[in-house]
């Protein structure tokens, strides 16, 4: 069913830019999904580049200077389980547990976490779409009760990563390998909206990967929450989710960082909603505000029209257990 | 003559217990060879060419170039004369269409078959097999297929059998009694079988005789269609279903890919293997036809029930078949006056097939839902307003019951439950609601002949328990080994058991229907009966006492007190003979009386009002199903179909793009059956034993069907009962919570 390819399986990261450069390559982490689209036939490949034989990718350790490195290759179960990280990092260890299943944690890594391809079903079915240089887009008249209520345009799919939105939500890096050298970007201007391309996801270039993703040191005073909500207890994609990372002094919102999952195609910071609640006292009315201001610019399509209640449901929950 | 009425059980030795299962060490540790499992010498791998389009003519298959692909040994498409093999069904017995029909009728249907040295070499080649289509139109919404102006799947248009049509009494009399009247639109959606095991067949030919392994539910129906179909005498196919992995009714009939391997293997002169893969399954094997129902009920002040009236149309897919779902409206609760009228309509998607309990999840979904929002109306407890309607007497039969446990099962379990304090109980205050609910079942056909058993004994004091029965994983070859082991004393360990072996072991029809226990294991019973009386004979003879005063424990014969004795390796005629065979036949049921089993469940769920999310919290099932058999097995029944119904009620449905006419869910991530974490620990089972010794001689009525069937409503009437809002359209999705509850806000 896998339609030939050859296979490099790179021991150090200078090796994988030159093979990763070729064309028709991809990069294998975890395979967890790169496996799958191959078998059905969504991707190709000339070459499969497997990155993990490179030791420098795994694992979670200190950063020189403060704050910490995860390796591209740490697995999702690894950072769900991690007791490196401090408790301020709860909400990236709670979005890496609610991703997909245990068999998948063990063996999914978060650089193909970030870099996962959409589930839409219809870029996962037969269905030639935008997406998969296809002329359409059937979500807009089809199911779309999975799609984006924001950030779409022509491509309405969510970007599937439960982490993406914890790691946008503490202003995470992205370290960057490639044929041009290496280069370190924040996480957030990571992903790449429909208005910019419909035919992928970030900006990785040909024969970049990453390898690494990096956090500052967390403030004091620093909570953070990762709340998904799903159909299903386990082994499914969320319906919306939320990361939510508060800096509170006494009773008071100093900061507020809200990236929202599964409502956009790409990690959605709901800013309206952090500013609704700068400088306030986290309480009813300033709870009600900021999940008001969260969906204020929501741009629901058809049967998705419940994810903007269920984006302030969400905030709602998640601000009144922080308050 | 074996004796088909011994007096029925008293006190049991080993009947009843929780008995692992016989085969569990084979089936948890990978041992068990599944027809999946089986890799012959030589064997060659099949994989099908499937029609991507609703509803479309075939103009031309081309299969030069697949042909020519590596490793590629044959292939078959309705170019072949020997494919030219009649499919569906239709009214008038004549068929709808054929193995490779080139009117295709819905997306996944089959077009062509290719078997190759391998199975990636045979799914490469039917990537390079060239179709030709010709588009047709098409309409996904099966109400609106039975519209005139509907674009229509067959000649004379998408209904799909005839319209059932039963009265009882005068509804508009029943109606104009009534207190109160109230009438509802209820829909279902399709849900999907999805067993562990998929579907599949291996096929090979010695000479003239053919031997399929075939992962089904029964191997006789199987046996019987292909030998009709081959033209062959029935000695000369042999079909063998030892390991399956689930059908949930899936399985009950010969499919297909069973067809398609056995030709290809006579083609080749080679061995077949061809199985579906997961993604397959989801489009041409069958499912639970979506439903909608409109049901009008009246009811006096005091909770009596004076008319029902149902309405139902049923989407049965691309074939002719009924999808019947009104049966609990004309039996469960007693009702003078009923009008039922259902109407099976043709969609162009993969046909239905029986699915655990066939048509009744589906009419239990409208009727518990309609008998809870009457009681509310009424200002009645639901316990209340069903034991006011029991009925002791099967109306559809116009006979008495058997035995009819409803009361029992509502009280009893209303205590269990703890219903009256949980109803009493705040629903929670903030976001966090909590409500239960209760809904009653039934199922709508008894286990029944036939059935043939025959039970060995061998000199050294083991057995040999040959029955055609399939074990399905349900533990049928764990509870007849213990009627065997009841009857004749003889250790589990020394069972040795053959079955579901067209070949080797006797004519039973399918497992399905509930009636597996029922049925068969009044046949295997008498044959160990039969072997036993052989066995008191010889004794009697050589002791020279009456065979009447003689018991048997395993290897012992003795009189009264112990004395004479002698043990069965020393009866002569067996030392001669080396075995004795009994024979068991099921006899019929009682002619003056209905059997049929019961269920209640309780459920309490969460409901997140501000998420949408409905968490079941806990539930429990009561049944009335006769003796339980083994009690581990028994709850192994109730908590799979309680797996199941939470799956119906909240997460599971087979979605269909309405543009495209195809499926987008069909795989394991998208179509959403239940996992560990939405399943409650906290699953009660408890059956109710009336000791019904009219329904058959081990008292047993089924239970497999009755598991799932009221499942998903008491979830409903939970829900209902913890928002007081009613979800009338299934399943309960966070999607659908939330709209509904956006609406109640106003
Ligand atoms: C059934 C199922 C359910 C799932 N549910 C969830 C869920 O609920 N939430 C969620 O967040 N995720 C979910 N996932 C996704 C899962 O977490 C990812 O498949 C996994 O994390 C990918 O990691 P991998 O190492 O296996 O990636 P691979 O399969 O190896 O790669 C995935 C993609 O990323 C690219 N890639 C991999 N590593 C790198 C890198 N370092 N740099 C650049 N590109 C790279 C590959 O080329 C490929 O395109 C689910 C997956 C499945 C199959
Ligand atoms: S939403 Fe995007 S991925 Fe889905 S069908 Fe439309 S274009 Fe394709």
């Amino acid at each position: 069913m896998l339609r030939k390819f050859s296979y490099v399986r790179a021991s150090s990261i200078k090796e994988a830019v030159t093979a990763a450069a070729r064309p028709g390559a991809r990069i294998l982490a975890g395979g967890t999904d790169l496996l799958v689209c191959l078998r059905n036939g969504i991707l190709a490949a000339e070459t499969v580049v497997s990155i993990n034989g490179i030791k420098e990718l795994k694992g979670i350790g200190p950063k020189p200077g403060g704050g910490f490195r995860i390796g591209a290759l740490t697995t999702l179960t690894e950072i769900a389980e991690n007791k490196q990280l401090p408790e301020n990092y709860t909400a990236l260890a709670q979005a890496a547990a609610a991703a997909a299943s245990p068999q998948l944690r063990n063996q999914g890594t978060i650089g193909g976490n970030l870099c996962q391809r959409p589930r839409c079903w219809y870029f996962r079915g037969d269905f030639q779409c935008l997406r998969k240089s296809g002329d359409q887009c059937f979500a807009m008249s089809g199911e779309n009760q999975n799609h984006a209520i924001f950030g779409w345009d022509r491509c309405a799919m969510v970007h599937p990563s439960d982490t993406a939105a914890a790691l946008v939500a503490f202003d995470a890096k992205v370290t960057i390998a490639g044929p041009k050298g290496v280069r370190t970007i924040p996480l957030a201007s990571f992903f790449v909206l429909p208005k910019e391309s419909v035919l992928k996801e970030n900006v990785l270039a040909p024969g970049e990967f990453i390898t690494e993703v990096s956090l500052d040191a967390p403030r004091p005073g620093t909570r953070s929450v990762y709340r998904k909500v799903r159909e299903r207890g386990a082994f499914d994609f969320a319906l919306a989710g939320a990361a939510v990372v508060l800096t509170k002094s006494a009773d008071t919102v100093q900061s507020a960082r809200i990236v929202l999952s599964g409502v956009a195609p790409a990690p959605w910071r709901a800013a309206a909603a952090e500013q609704a609640l700068a400088g306030k006292r986290l309480g009813d009315e300033s709870i009600a505000a900021a999940a008001a201001a969260a969906v204020k610019d929501a741009n629901p399509f058809g049967d998705n029209e419940f994810k903007v209640a269920l984006v302030r449901g969400i905030l709602e929950e998640v601000l009144s257990g922080m308050a | 003559m074996p004796d088909a009425t011994p007096k029925p059980w008293g006190e049991t030795t080993i009947v009843g217990k929780p008995i692992p299962r016989v085969d569990g060490d084979e089936r948890l540790s990978g041992k068990a060879t599944y027809s999946l499992d089986l890799y012959l010498p030589d064997m060659l791998y099949g994989a099908t060419v499937r029609c991507p389009y609703p509803h479309a003519n075939v103009k031309k298959v081309d299969l030069s170039e697949a042909l020519r692909m590596p490793g590629v040994r044959a292939a078959l498409s309705d170019a072949d004369k020997e494919a030219n093999i009649p499919w569906y069904g239709a009214p008038g017995g004549r068929s709808a269409s054929r193995l490779f029909d080139t009117h295709c009728r819905f997306a996944g249907e089959e077009v062509a078959v290719i078997v190759a040295e391998t199975q990636q070499q045979a799914w490469d080649a039917v990537r390079q097999v060239r179709v030709e289509y010709e588009q047709l139109k098409f309409t996904t919404d099966f109400e609106a297929a039975l519209k005139s102006d509907a674009p229509p799947l067959h000649d004379g248009g998408n209904l799909a059998a005839n319209p059932v049509n039963v009265t009882r009494g005068d509804v508009a009399k029943g109606f104009a009694e009534a207190d109160l009247v109230l009438e509802e639109t209820y829909r279902t959606p399709t849900q999907i079988h999805t067993p562990l095991e998929t579907f599949g067949s291996v096929a090979k030919w010695d000479g003239d005789e053919l031997t399929v392994w075939d992962t089904t539910q029964g191997v006789f129906p199987v046996q019987n269609s292909l030998a009709n179909l081959l033209k062959m005498p029935l000695s000369k196919v042999r079909v063998i279903g030892h390991y399956m992995g689930g059908g949930f009714g899936a399985k009950l009939s010969l499919s297909k890919y069973t067809v398609m391997a056995a030709l290809l293997a006579r083609k080749t002169s080679r061995p077949v293997k061809l199985f579906l893969t997961r993604e397959e399954s989801f489009l041409c094997v069958g499912n639970r036809p979506a439903h909608a129902m409109t049901l009008k009920a009246g009811v006096k002040k005091d909770g009596t029930l004076t008319a029902l009236e149902f309405t139902g149309v049923g989407e049965v897919g691309g074939y002719p078949g009924g999808s019947n779902a009104g049966y609990q409206v004309q039996d469960l609760w007693k009702c003078p006056n009923i009008h039922v009228v259902e109407r099976s309509a043709m969609t162009p998607m993969g046909p239905a097939r029986a699915f655990r309990a066939p048509g009744f999840p589906q009419g239990n979904w409208a009727l518990e839902q309609m008998m809870d929002a009457l009681a509310e109306k009424l200002g009645m407890d639901p316990i209340d307003l069903r034991l006011k309607n029991y009925s002791p007497m099967c109306q559809v039969e116009q006979k008495p019951y058997t035995s009819a446990g409803i009361p029992q099962l509502l009280t009893e379990g209303a205590k269990a439950f703890g219903w009256a304090e949980a109803r009493a109980r705040a629903k929670g205050k903030g976001p966090l609601l909590r409500g239960v609910g209760v809904a009653s079942g039934m199922w709508g056909s008894p286990g029944r002949p036939p059935s043939t058993a025959i039970v060995r004994y061998y000199l050294d004091g083991s057995v040999n328990l040959n029955m055609g029965a399939a074990d399905l994983g349900t533990g049928t070859k764990t509870v007849m080994a213990q009627v065997v082991s009841e009857e004749l004393g003889v250790p589990l360990e020394r069972i040795g058991i053959e079955w579901a072996d067209t070949g080797t072991t006797q004519y039973t029809s399918a497992s399905g229907g509930s009636k597996t226990v029922a049925s068969d294991s009044p046949a295997v019973r008498a044959a160990a009966l039969d072997v036993k009386r052989q066995l008191l004979a010889l004794a009697a003879e050589q002791l020279k006492v009456p065979a009447e005063s003689l018991t048997l424990k395993d290897t012992e014969i003795s009189g009264p007190g112990g004395s004479p004795k002698v043990t069965t390796r020393e009866l002569r005629t067996l030392q001669t003979q080396q075995v004795l065979v009994g024979v068991g036949i099921r006899g019929p049921n009682p002619t003056d009386k209905s059997v049929r089993p019961f269920s209640t469940h309780f459920a309490e769920v969460e409901v997140n009002t501000r998420t949408g999310e409905v968490r079941v919290v806990r539930m429990l099932a009561m049944h009335d199903s006769g003796r339980v058999m083994n009690a581990a097995t028994f709850a192994n029944q109730c908590l799979g179909g309680m797996t199941q119904g939470i799956g119906y009620a909240t997460t599971e449905r087979r979605v269909v793009d309405s543009n495209t006419g195809t499926m987008v869910n069909s795989n394991w991530y998208d179509y959403k059956i239940p996992t560990s974490k939405d399943i409650p620990p906290d699953l009660d089972v408890m059956p109710i034993d009336l000791h019904d010794h009219e329904c058959d001689t081990t008292s047993t009525k089924g239970l497999g069907e009755p598991a799932t069937i009221p499942v998903a409503t008491a979830v409903a009437n939970a829900f209902y009962n913890a928002t007081g809002v009613r979800i009338k359209e299934g399943p309960i999705t966070p999607a659908k919570v939330l709209m509904a509850l956006a609406q109640r806000k106003g």
